[in-house]
């Protein structure tokens, strides 16, 4: 697609290259064929062997590979030529996607946990010298050292390993939000500043061994979680990474081809088709569009733009194609703002983290019975009032309630990376494994129509080359599916001409000036409309489903299309079916046509003539009766559709908008990732309320005996990292057993009812 | 007992030494792949060179 050669204009490498402090530069890149360790090995020595290089990081799950190097020594071409030598090439990514976060908050909470551990054995040793000492030989006065041995050691341990507790309960209370880290910050703060006053009275118990040993443990299952969290990102970055946003590119001969947006330079002419996306910014060369800014303004509302405005990269066409002429005003603008989606799937694995309302109210009730306890204990027996309190605290601390919502989803969204299914809305997924209607687009959704070549009627005797060429011409601007099967058919057998002044009407067709004059293409009421005959008068004969191709005087051609149910639709539906979920077909298309694809793929409940506003109502209807409702289409005449239902999922051969609107998007139209979406999300529903009963088990049990005082404070820290790590290990299982046979589905009608719980 | 008064002061000096070799190990990368190493010993000889630049996986990846 493109050379590495390209990479030498500076412009272009602007946006990938960062600059760093010592001279050297650094960059991103996404390499596809990492497949094992072996490869991964080479792959490092052979780049580090080249001349200048400074690091080699590969991260096998992300499947990217960052390099620091000096480019006077080695140029950025030469660099990509070295990984395609070595059989895994490489394309770079965008300057801001080097982070180092991720790396740097792994290094962070490994150095946290060794910390605690180190200081945990060592209060450890020290406060056994204190536990024999009650009954054997140690004299007054080395009892007292080890205690102050035991608070010097755990200061590093509260003051540096316990630090994100403290700042993570610091920030809960700023945002007045009870999270989970604000009875773990209190446990310790209370038990260090307990043990620290009766080390300073010289009496009194002393918990230091307790702190030490419960933060440790806590540290020791947040670091898991962190690592399981990082790898489903990591392979959701790698699916990112793996499907650039595309443009295409007028070449000097007027053809089109199509290049990573981040290549294009300034001065380049690129096509948008209606409802793309505008790849970089630039200006309007077309008489007039309407745009979506949405996902860079958050305002939902169509922009009329005309010749000589600027589009913003980022933004959705509404309306017609556009021809832009790039202009890159500076390295950041445009290519930063891009992957608007890639964003959204980022966002949908940062949303779902810490925003559990459930956990707020555990929370709330935790730290209440930590209270009633200690005021209780404090009647009976004040003494133990301070144990019993601090016990309860810890036990009941909802770790792994908390935990196991952001886990099990995270797994669940890396499992789906790897099946080639894109999630931009995490609850969606959640939504998904209660779904009871499917509602379906059929052309380019279920069926891909093929132009029949032969069956192409010219009807005023023009050749059949020339009316493929005009019809071609007006084609090659639509992003609608029939309009992509007449433009990939007809460019094997006709040379292209070009379309000026084109207008697309949505669910209609495409008018533009070609060779000359003014042709309509389209249904036949669209493309008959400028000629003299009227509505009412078309030739019942000409009003099928075929594609009509007029001027102003009337037909010109007839084009046939015949169509092809997707390879994988019949067993997706069935699938569906037989999960209990009602399967509807809403399609623009003509009755019979939709009748027999519906034959075809054995659905009863179809609708044809469909326009966006009736396949909303229909949806409206579907979810009046109480429905919940997955959408599934393509094109951008589904977007309406998309945005309104329950769960949507758009395929990505399809338009972008239809993919803004999707929760998710499903790669290298493979409808059957709907099937791996819904076992992944009722699996994900299952390990969810497994691990909720779980852990509100165990606090069930275990609070009524730390508030009784029998659960000393050391115990409760043990019983409560357990139920952290079984949280985690619980989510692994998201996905696990899906290699032995990806038809079978889930195991068992699981009732996806239980889990809302 | 006065041998713990040296005694305990090594033990920290020790935890201090290997903190800091701990750190910097985790700053060097080392923690950051831990499966690939782990056939480091297995590896014949690197893949020979393929002038053609050719997109294909290693030929010793079967």
């Amino acid at each position: 697609m493109n050379t590495t050669a390209a990479w030498a204009n500076p412009q272009l490498a602007a946006q990938v290259l960062r600059e760093r402090r010592d001279g050297c530069s650094e960059i991103a890149l996404h390499v596809d064929a990492l497949h094992d360790a072996r490869q991964v090995l080479w792959l490092e020595q052979r780049i580090n062997a080249l001349p200048g290089v400074k690091r080699v990081a590969i991260d096998r799950p992300a499947q990217r590979v960052r390099v620091v190097w000096q480019t006077q020594r080695t140029s950025l071409p030469m660099l990509l030529e070295s990984f395609a030598a070595a059989g895994c090439s490489a394309h770079p990514l965008r300057h801001d996607e080097i982070e180092d976060a991720r790396a740097a908050e792994m290094h962070d909470a490994l150095k946290r946990m060794l910390v605690a551990g180190m200081c945990a054995m060592q209060v450890m040793t020290y406060a056994f010298v204190i536990y024999i000492g009650v009954v054997d030989f140690v004299d007054f006065s080395t009892r007292n050292l080890f205690r102050w041995l035991g608070l010097l050691t755990t200061i590093p341990l509260v003051f540096y390993s316990a630090r994100s507790f403290f700042t993570g309960a610091a920030r809960e209370l700023r945002n007045r939000r009870l999270g989970i880290n604000l009875p773990v910050a209190l446990a310790v703060a209370l038990v260090f500043a307990a043990s620290v006053i009766n080390t300073l009275r010289g009496s009194g118990e002393v918990y230091f061994d307790s702190v030490s040993m419960f933060v440790f443990l806590l540290l020791g299952a947040r670091y898991l979680e962190l690592r399981s969290r990082h790898r489903g990102g990591a392979q959701g970055d790698a699916l990112i990474d793996a499907t650039p946003l595309l443009a295409q590119r007028r070449r000097a001969d007027g053809e089109l081809e199509t290049v990573a947006a981040l290549d294009l330079a300034g001065g380049d002419q690129v096509h948008i088709p209606d409802g793309g996306t505008v790849p970089a910014d630039g200006v309007l060369e077309s008489a007039s569009v309407q745009v979506d800014e949405a996902l860079l303004s958050g305002e939902s509302r169509p922009r009329q733009r005309r010749r000589g405005e600027r589009l913003i990269a980022g933004s959705v066409l509404l309306t017609g194609p556009a021809e832009l002429r790039v202009e890159h005003a500076g390295v950041d603008t445009g290519v930063a703002r891009l992957g608007a989606i890639a964003a959204r799937a980022r966002q949908a694995r940062a949303s779902i983290v810490g925003s559990d309302r459930d956990v707020a109210r555990f929370v709330g009730r935790v730290l209440l019975l930590t209270v009633l306890t200690a005021l209780g204990w404090l009647l009976v027996d004040p003494s133990r009032a301070f144990d019993a309190a601090i016990a309860v605290l810890v036990v009941a601390c909802p770790c792994a309630f908390a935990l196991t919502v952001p886990v099990t989803l995270t797994r669940a969204l890396g499992q789906l990376a790897r099946h080639h299914v894109l999630v931009t809305d995490g609850n969606a997924l959640l939504a998904l494994a209660r779904i009871d209607r499917a509602l379906f687009d059929k052309t380019g959704t279920l069926a891909v129509p093929r132009l029949d070549i032969d069956a192409t009627e010219p009807l005023r005797g023009d050749s059949r080359e020339q009316v493929l060429a005009w019809a071609m011409a007006l084609a090659s601007e639509s992003s609608h599916p029939l309009a992509r099967a007449l433009a990939a058919a007809a460019r094997r057998e006709v040379t292209p001409t070009r379309a000026q002044a084109v207008q697309v009407t949505m669910a209609a067709g495409i008018e533009g000036m070609v060779d000359g004059r003014t042709l309509r293409l389209g249904h036949a009421r669209f493309a008959l409309a400028a000629g003299p005959l009227a509505a009412g008068q078309i030739d019942a004969r000409l009003a099928d489903d075929a594609l009509l191709l007029a001027d102003d005087r009337g037909p010109l051609a007839r084009f046939h299309f015949h169509e092809q149910p997707r390879a994988d639709a019949g067993a997706t539906l069935e699938q569906l079916r037989r999960e209990g979920v009602g399967l509807c077909i809403a399609s623009g298309d003509a009755a019979d046509r939709v009748a027999a694809l519906a034959a075809r793929l054995d659905i009863d409940d179809w609708h044809a003539r469909q326009l966006p506003a009736d396949k909303l109502a229909l949806l409206h209807a579907l979810q009046a009766d109480g429905h919940i409702v997955l959408a599934v289409g393509d094109g951008s005449n589904d977007a309406p559709l998309l945005a309104a239902a329950d769960v949507s999922a758009a395929l990505t051969s399809g338009t972008d908008l239809a993919q803004a609107q999707a929760d998710l998007l499903l790669l290298d139209g493979r409808l059957d990732g709907l099937i791996q979406a819904r076992t992944i999300a009722l699996r994900l529903h299952e390990v969810v309320a497994q691990s909720r009963r779980w852990a509100l088990l165990y606090n069930l049990i275990a609070v009524p005996f730390a508030a009784f005082g029998l659960v000393p404070p050391w115990l409760a820290a043990i019983g409560m990292s357990l139920s952290s790590l079984g949280v985690v290990l619980n989510a692994l299982r998201v996905g696990r057993e899906r290699a032995c046979d990806p038809g079978r589905g889930h195991g068992g009608p699981t009732p996806a009812a239980q889990v809302s719980a | 007992m006065n041998i713990l008064l040296v005694l305990i002061p090594v033990t920290l000096l020790v935890i201090v030494v290997a903190v800091a070799l701990f750190f910097w190990a985790v700053n060097h990368q080392q923690f950051d792949d831990l499966d690939s190493p782990a056939v480091l010993p297995l590896m014949d000889e690197p893949p020979p060179q393929d002038p053609a630049g050719k997109t294909d996986p290693p030929p010793q990846n079967t």
